[in-house]
């Protein structure tokens, strides 16, 4: 086959797998949100599939109900809020049943009941809650562990820290900014037996029940279906085989890593597929943000420089609304905020969620740029262009463009890097890119410093080609 | 009728008036020269008379074209002016010959053949035959200012406007673009120069005009105002330019 034709053979391949999952969609496919870090409850195993006490219960459940379901894997508070935005079906996630949560969520019967510790780091010497006084205390968002330590905070004056994932977490109470985190006692003790340097020091507070949760008011039928699975497997065994083999092995069994895959080069080729489809996200976003954010900076510079009010006061208002907006905060409103002022259950896939929100915030700065660059091209350009009588879009063609996009080449490295660099701020709304898949990984090995160090170092490779690349089409352009 | 009618220009920046009611004539074939200080004006009025300013008042008629008319086509009658400006303002990333086709042929005046081919014999006329591949980088300020000369006269147009066309030049420089303007005059062009060179306004001119404080404050022929000025102002700016 020549080359075109495998290309053709490929588009249409994308094309049936796209309809295919686009059918199977129909038949009543639920998505389930689930936390990417908190095992044993949930992790990712080598290879980039999830395991874990929820993982496994809701599989029996979904086997013993023929419920259809695709697991989506994001951080808890990302998966809390795409459910009451109605961006999923359902959220198994260690998830406390509590009064507030059932104000907007309607929860499944308990399937876990835990309590919360008080871990510190291996050699601390603080036992108890009075030796916190003036010091900082670690808690990860919306865990129970975080609602206990906010309500005995005033009792023991401590500062509070909040964290978005458990290995952050214990991270910061094992090199010591914070004197101590409050988990859920399972996941804290999991993580103690495979190797995180803490030592629980407390007994269990404030018991609190696991629940399934959807939407108040939506998808009862998954809700009733999941109530007698959870019957059923607890009474033929299933649900203890599940619990004890979670609570009671050791992390390298579940998740096929041995202690040899433990050195930077193993641990390179064990992660190596993860890490590759992080990359290839990362990358893809990337290059199409890169386009788009183009095109739309091309267009509000030149907005920017037209004559008259309307076209630079609309090209400036865009540069100060996208520019302004953190990134991250621009990323929910589009995931989140869009979705839930539209209503009627529209969704917005995270991919191009995250597409629109890098074409908007690069796209802005590139604008501006754009248009500093056509307004470094001298007055006396555009008047001599004029005079000759070619009319204004000829002579910003002709004349005004070609000598703006020289000035500007410098920039557009320089935004392209920043593209690729701030892609991975898109995690925060699920998707799974280069940086993602290290704190993935992170979370079933609590390898910190080999996986940052091996992700900041593909960081950098691909920095250098996109710098030597820019620099050739300089050269080619110059 | 006259080829250029101005009445009663007026033109503001804010609070500051620069051209407070002027009144010209200029005739087919006349070339007018105008002098004067730095500041009174004279730029001012010819960027008006090209549509680069808008005037705050008052009427130009240009080929029977009224400027201020807004159904009146600016780039269609631009098409007739040609303006050559202090700066060259040559385009720096176009060669010599993509300078003065790029109009032509945006335009469609030309065919691309026709318009490079009516572009080499502009740069013989003005000397630069060997320049056409050249980048204006590589050119001096005279040749750059030949150049510009050529590229306002391949849209073949009615009037040509001089915006200081030497003042940016080196002193040797200035002899060879007033020699093509020198031809230009003597081939019949219509022509306003805005400029310094007493000399050549002394011997090409028709008519010199002399400005400040934004009016016209006498004209008449060079002879007449070189050697016999009228108004104590013309005394007073001839004693500072001719005895420097």
């Amino acid at each position: 086959m020549k080359k075109w034709q495998i290309a053709v053979v490929m588009l249409l391949a994308a094309f049936g797998s796209w309809f295919g999952l686009n059918t199977q969609a129909q038949a009543k496919t639920y998505t389930i949100a689930t936390d990417t870090t908190f095992a044993p409850f949930e992790f990712q195993a080598k290879g980039g599939t999830y395991k874990g006490i929820d993982i496994d219960i809701l599989k029996a459940i979904a086997k013993k109900e023929h419920i259809n379901y695709k697991l989506k894997a994001i951080s808890f508070g990302a998966a809390v809020q795409q459910l009451s935005a109605n961006q999923v079906d359902g959220v198994i996630a260690g998830m406390n049943i509590t009064p507030e949560r059932k104000q907007t969520f309607d929860f499944s019967n308990a399937y876990y009941t835990s309590g919360v510790v008080m871990a510190v780091a291996k050699g601390s010497k603080i036992k108890n809650f009075s030796q916190l006084k003036g010091k900082t205390v670690a808690l990860k968002t919306g865990t129970a562990g975080a609602t206990y330590a906010k309500s005995i905070q005033s009792k023991y004056g401590f500062k509070i820290k909040y964290f978005n994932d458990s290995n952050n977490m214990y991270n910061d109470v094992k090199v010591g900014n914070s004197a101590a985190c409050f988990e859920d006692y399972p996941v804290m003790s999991y993580g103690i037996k495979n190797g995180i340097a803490l030592k629980i020091v407390s007994k269990q507070y404030e018991a609190g029940d696991y629940g399934f949760a959807v939407k108040k008011g939506k998808n009862a039928v998954l809700l009733k279906k999941f109530n007698k699975g959870l019957k059923a497997i607890k009474a033929d065994g299933q649900y203890k085989k599940i619990v004890d083999k979670y609570l009671h092995s050791s992390e390298s069994s579940l998740t096929g890593e041995t202690a040899s895959s433990r050195t930077f080069i193993g641990l390179f080729t064990q992660n190596l597929s993860t890490i590759g489809s992080g990359l290839w996200m990362t990358l893809e976003l990337t290059i199409i943000s890169i386009i788009l954010a183009t095109i739309m900076g091309l267009i509000l510079g030149v907005l920017g420089v037209m004559p008259g009010k309307l076209g630079p006061a609309i090209s400036s208002t865009i540069i100060y609304i996208f520019r302004g907006m953190p990134l991250m905060v621009l990323a929910f409103f589009i995931y989140i905020g869009f979705p839930d002022l539209i209503g009627h259950g529209f969704k917005i896939p995270a991919f191009v969620a995250g597409m629109i929100t890098l074409m908007l915030n690069e796209g802005a700065y590139t604008g501006a740029f754009v248009k500093g660059g056509f307004q470094a091209v001298d007055d006396g350009q555009m008047e001599a262009a004029r005079s000759l009588g070619l009319p204004y879009w000829t002579a910003m063609r002709k004349v005004i463009m070609p000598q703006g996009i020289r000035i500007m080449i410098p920039s557009f490295i320089n935004q392209f890097i920043i593209t690729l660099k701030d892609t991975s701020i898109l995690s925060v709304i699920g998707i799974v890119e280069l940086t993602q898949t290290g704190t993935l990984i992170i979370a079933r090995n609590f390898e910190g410093f080999k996986i940052w160090l091996m992700i900041a170092i593909i960081y950098l490779i691909i920095i250098t080609l996109l710098t030597w690349l820019s620099n050739w089409v300089q050269r080619r352009i110059n | 009728m006259a080829k250029v009618v101005v009445k009663d220009l007026h033109k503001s920046y804010g609070d500051n008036e620069v051209l407070k009611g002027l009144n010209l004539e200029v005739q087919d074939n006349e070339v007018v020269c105008m002098i004067g200080p730095s500041g009174s004006g004279k730029s001012t009025f010819l960027r008006c008379l090209n549509d680069l300013e808008v005037p705050t008042k008052g009427q130009i008629v240009i080929s029977g074209y009224d400027l201020s008319d807004k159904g009146t086509n600016i780039n269609l009658v631009r098409e007739n002016i040609g303006m050559v400006f202090q700066h060259f303002n040559l385009f720096p990333h176009l060669t010599v010959l993509q300078n003065i086709t790029l109009a032509p042929i945006q335009l469609k005046k030309a065919s691309k053949e026709a318009a490079e081919k009516t572009a080499r014999d502009l740069l013989d006329t003005v000397g630069l035959g060997d320049k056409a591949d050249a980048m204006p980088k590589s050119l001096s300020g005279g040749q750059k200012q030949r150049v510009a000369i050529a590229r306002a006269l391949a849209m073949n147009p009615k009037i040509m406007l001089f915006d200081e066309p030497t003042s940016a030049l080196d002193p040797e420089m200035v002899g060879d673009v007033l020699d093509v303007m020198k031809d230009l005059a003597a081939k019949g062009m219509t022509m306003i120069v805005v400029t310094h060179e007493m000399g050549f306004a002394k011997e090409v001119a028709d008519r010199v005009v002399f400005m400040a404080d934004g009016l016209i404050q006498e004209t008449g022929k060079p002879e007449d105002v070189f050697d016999h000025p009228q108004s104590p102002r013309l005394q007073d700016f001839l004693n500072k330019v001719i005895n420097v």
